[in-house]
């Protein structure tokens, strides 16, 4: 009897689930057939066709391959991805990609388990700081030289081709895109608090004196949430690093990317300024996304972790006047980090998928009207000369202005993964209480250890 | 005589006092506990703009869908995959938002760990209580001291072992360790010492296999204890989420704990779209919660019993 | 004479054999699942290992190396604050609302105990995603009741100030760990024999004196049960620390455990973290025997 009851009790607990399930797939298959215009939908179905037609796949074998990528721009955005991968299949139809979508926040973890747990993605978007500086050095990636042809290497403009493989010239990544980290402010406040002034915004420059008044005055006015030295996380800190590089003309690396150099005087006193100014947090809450949408909202007043597609993709939840500025410097020069991104192919040990990760690659950066797709959804700039695709686009035309600004790619310093570690984990230091110069340079002894260890 | 009186009525008028107070308090802590809970679900109803007020709404103003629509209109994954082994034959369910897909993971993770824990315990607890074998106290000195332990400390081995066995990325690299996990044969050991010797002897005298011995005398013996294990394995592994984040990393793959955290990792701050996975998360276990209450609190209790 | 010497050999065999037949499923996953990879665990932590490179081996250095490490040690005195502050107040509290609760008798008790038993089985993720909510800094709940009513001056940045994240976390791990001691209390309390209880108060013994010398002594196993599974859960709040905190500020939040998974999969220390893990095992199962060895004794 009372076995009985514990049975009815688990079977009907399983029952339940089933059943729950089974009613939602009942309600709502219909979803998909009502979208079906949609670029989404289009690309999954047929994503199930290749599967279940894999034998009939006609001339060759069929290869499934993985694509992950990170939010880059609509890189991350599944309707926008699946268009492009539907096109994909259009002239490659024996390969199939499975696409996942990968966060700043616990990317990074997600890729290193699935290295070590052997299910690496075939290809993935990012960086040279991640492809080259990390998986690269580690000796998990794939040698692109293939694709990297004379043809290639002319048309890509030098600093991203250099960016692209390590010191031995081994490629790591074949770039699509690439844009430059600015900073931005709400026109309302800035309007509110009389602050307007101290911006340049037809150059997009202030001064650092322009940017100390500008947080005062907002800060007076009853803006206590000015901007945030956002340290929960490594996501966004190319913010927080260019702002206090540019502060008072700071470098983050020397210039052969061998060393470390945030200790140096200039980031010092970049760093005590920002700490004793009201208004701005080292807020160790929150991340470069976190930050984002702050900003968005309404309840900061600057971002720090900005560019081109975070106004293209939170249009919809900003309701003020966004001003795109460079990040502001005693010189007038502004020194932007760049962004490039790009693909990388992870050595799981199958030639054919390598082989067709490289295909898709060449396809979604080479040919002649992919690219031009490929890179709109990125909503930044191509990594060469493609004419003007943003053609009658004002926003894109806006951010054009801060690309002369590029300063030097240094992301690639070998250790980069730790060094960029033990940078927000000096922020939070600084944050409750450390000082700033005692910090640095710890962080800059961590990181050169880092930098010469691997 | 009297003063003995006076004191006992005071005393009853400070019992009494006492009484209302413990009341009173153990009401504020009651809505303090349920209070997340109502936060998850109205959250999930309010509009972008309530939630990210600084001022709170504690009643939505207005009802909204928009969470639920945005969560669900996210990503798709098929209702179900099965794949006959050495063949390149696989069955797909329907598409579906990944959301449900998750839900339904996460039910056949617990009941698939439930299931094989029970099995398992049963009869190892059994084994250790009843049987004189060799290497026992050893056995029951290793199960002890690994109670406690946490998963990470074997984080990386785990995986590696994983990635050796195919198993990295299934549902499976979640369930085995929880089922290796000895607390269930810890505590139905304890149950089973309480299985009197006479009737096994009588069993056996009777000509009655090893199998059958347990299977007849023993098991209706443990039976409270299995059901209490039960319920404790699937509220311990419906609320794993370690072993999830190291294991699994297909959106069809994922739970619906590590979604919402994905989700969270994601959308950052769109604290109502997070609710509204938090909400799809928690409600179906919570209806099961309430529906059996009766055999939680009763499986829950069965196991101190004993302890 | 030697019949008997054999018969109870065969005895023996048989029951060895019966023993591992029975032990055999659990054992392959117990083994397969725990023991085997504690040893990998334990071979590795005497490495240099590290992403797609063969291990050197380097001795006790990792150990060396752990003990200067002023994050592992600050780690270490987290993990003990959070199970020597938890375990405590989960305990005395839980007896505490069990005893009122009980006094409510029918369903009024009955509803309690499932309000608190809620944060339980809403699930640790879903919980922690809804109090990181209302601890944001910028628009959380907390902040707004604390500098509406005047108790804060301004807004707390709870989860990213050292001087609170750790209580924030310790305060969550609580709502979720009391439920199942206050259901196991409950039904402990009406367990207890009330004739005692009864004669206890004819004679006049005072609440607090009938409730420690006769109820106390009842629900001893339930609390050392209760000892054992509130231990366990405060070891277990990676989910809590990873969602929440990711460890900061500062490291104030981190706790072994995280710390681990920190070195894993942000240093790619896999040698390193897996030293610490031996030593939090050896810290686990040694507090475990004892706590074993109590439980004998009483």
């Amino acid at each position: 009897m009372q076995k009985r009851k514990w049975l009815a009790l688990t079977l009907s607990l399983a029952m339940a689930f089933t059943a729950a399930g089974c009613g939602n797939s009942g309600g709502t298959t219909d979803t998909p057939a009502k979208d079906d215009g949609g670029g989404s939908v289009s690309a999954d179905t047929e994503k199930g066709q290749s599967e279940v037609s894999e034998p009939s796949g006609g001339n060759g074998e069929a290869t499934e391959i993985t694509l992950w990528t990170y939010p880059i721009g609509k890189w991350g955005d599944a309707a926008t991805v699946d268009g492009l991968i539907a096109s994909f299949n259009e002239a490659h139809p024996e390969i199939s990609v499975t696409v996942e979508y990968l966060d700043y926040t616990n990317g990074d973890d997600q890729v290193n388990t699935a290295i070590e747990g052997g299910q690496a993605p075939d290809v993935i978007m990012e960086g040279p700081e991640r492809l080259v500086a990390n998986w690269g050095a580690r000796g998990v990636m794939v040698d692109l030289s293939d694709l990297w042809t004379d043809d290639a290497k002319a048309a890509i403009y030098d600093s991203v081709e250099n960016a692209c493989q390590n010191a031995e010239g081994v490629f790591y990544e074949y770039p699509l895109c690439m844009t430059t980290h600015t900073m931005a402010v709400n026109r309302e406040m800035f309007e509110a608090a009389d602050a307007l002034q101290y911006l340049d915004e037809e150059k997009g420059t202030w001064t650092t004196e322009g940017f100390v008044n500008a947080v005062k005055a907002l800060y007076d006015s009853g803006q206590t949430n000015v901007a945030a030295v956002y340290c929960g996380g490594q996501g966004g800190d190319q913010g927080t690093r260019a702002l206090i590089n540019n502060l008072y003309g700071g470098t983050f690396t020397n210039p052969e990317h061998t060393e470390y150099t945030a200790n140096s005087p200039e980031n010092v006193k970049a760093l005590e300024l920002l700490k004793d100014m009201d208004g701005i947090n080292f807020d160790a809450s929150i991340q470069g996304g976190d930050e984002i949408q702050l900003f968005c909202n309404g309840t900061l007043a600057m971002a720090f972790c900005w560019n081109v597609a975070q106004e293209a993709n939170n249009a919809e939840s900003i309701n003020f006047d966004v001003i795109p500025m460079a990040f502001p410097t005693e010189s007038g020069e502004p020194k932007l980090c760049g962004g490039i991104w790009g693909f990388g192919v992870f050595d799981n040990g199958d030639e054919a998928k390598i082989a067709a990760a490289k295909t898709f690659i060449d396809f979604m950066a080479n040919d002649e009207t992919q690219v031009v797709e490929s890179v709109k959804a990125s909503t930044y700039w191509p990594v060469k000369d493609l004419g003007n695709i943003y053609e009658g686009n004002d926003l894109m035309g806006e951010y054009a202005k801060f690309i002369p600004f590029m300063g030097d790619y240094y992301q690639v310093v070998s250790g980069w993964a730790e060094a960029r570690t033990a940078w927000w984990n000096m922020l939070q230091q600084i944050g409750t209480g450390a000082e700033p110069a005692t910090a640095a340079e710890e962080f800059v002894t961590t990181a050169n250890q880092a930098a010469s260890g691997s | 005589m009297s003063e003995k009186g006076n004191h006992l009525a005071l005393g009853k008028v400070r019992s009494k006092l006492y009484k209302g107070f413990s009341i009173v308090v153990i009401t504020l802590l009651a809505i303090a506990f349920a209070f997340p809970l109502y936060w998850i679900i109205t959250g999930s109803f309010k509009t972008q703009a309530a939630i990210n007020s600084v001022t709170p709404q504690w009643w939505p103003s207005e009802w909204v869908m928009d969470n639920y629509q945005k969560l669900f209109s996210r990503q798709v994954a098929p209702l179900w995959e099965c794949h006959i082994p050495f063949t390149q034959v696989t069955f797909a369910g329907p598409e579906m938002p990944a959301a449900v897909r998750w839900l339904l993971n996460t039910v056949f993770m617990s009941l698939a760990s439930m299931v094989l824990t029970c099995i398992t315990a049963a009869m190892a607890g059994y084994a250790l209580a009843k049987k004189r074998f060799a290497g026992r106290t050893l056995l029951f000195s290793l199960i002890v001291c690994a109670m406690a332990l946490p998963k990470q400390v074997i984080l990386i081995p785990l995986l590696r072992e994983m990635a050796d066995l195919h198993l990295y990325n299934t549902i499976w690299a979640v369930i085995y360790p929880i089922v290796g996990w000895p607390f269930g044969v810890f505590l139905i050991k304890q149950f089973a010492e309480g299985i009197p010797g006479e009737m096994m002897e009588a069993a056996r005298i009777d000509g009655a296999s090893e199998w059958k011995t347990f299977y007849l005398i023993a098991l209706p013996m443990i039976k409270p204890g299995i059901g209490a294990l039960a319920i404790f394995t699937f509220i311990t592994s419906w609320n794993d989420y370690f072993m999830q984040l190291i294991m699994l990393t297909s959106t069809s793959n994922l739970t619906i704990s590590l979604g919402i955290a994905k989700l969270q990792a994601e959308n950052a701050t769109d604290f109502g779209l997070i609710m509204a996975g938090a909400a799809l998360a928690s409600i179906p276990i919570i209806i099961v919660f309430l529906v059996f209450q009766k055999y939680f609190t009763k499986g829950i209790t069965m196991g101190a019993v004993k302890g | 004479m030697k019949k008997k010497n054999s018969m109870s050999r065969a005895l023996v065999m048989r029951e060895t054999v019966a023993g591992y037949a029975f032990m055999l499923p659990s054992l392959v996953f117990f083994i397969g699942f725990v023991i085997y990879p504690m040893i990998q665990c334990i071979i590795t932590s005497f490495f240099d290992s590290t992403m797609n490179r063969d291990d050197i081996f380097i001795g006790f250095q990792n150990y060396i190396e752990m003990f200067h490490d002023s994050v592992f040690l600050g780690a270490l005195k987290n993990t003990f604050i959070i199970v020597v502050v938890s375990v405590p107040i989960v305990c005395i509290f839980s007896l505490w609302a069990a005893t009122v609760i009980y006094d409510l008798k029918g369903p009024v008790c009955s509803i309690f105990r499932c309000i608190f038993y809620l944060p339980v089985v809403t699930g640790s993720v879903a919980v922690t995603v809804v109090w990181k909510w209302m601890f944001n800094n910028y628009y959380g709940i907390f902040n707004y009741v604390g500098t509406h009513t005047g108790i804060l001056n301004q807004n707390i940045n709870w989860l990213g100030d050292e001087r609170f994240a750790l209580g924030c976390v310790i305060l969550i791990l609580l709502t979720t760990s009391v439920g199942q001691p206050i259901v196991l209390y409950v039904s402990a309390l009406s367990n207890v024999d009330q004739s005692l209880v009864e004669a206890a108060e004819v004679d006049g013994a005072t609440r607090f004196q009938c409730f420690w010398k006769i109820k106390w002594a009842q629900i001893m196993p339930t609390t050392l049960y209760i000892l054992i599974i509130t231990m366990i859960n405060s070891f277990q709040c990676f989910a809590l620390i990873q969602l929440l905190t990711s460890g900061g500020p500062n490291h104030s939040t981190d706790t072994i455990m995280y710390y681990i998974y920190y070195n894993a999969f942000k240093l790619y220390r896999y040698g390193y973290g897996n030293a610490m893990g031996v030593v939090l095992a050896v810290i686990i199962a040694v507090l475990s025997a004892v706590q074993f060895k109590l439980a004998k004794t009483d």
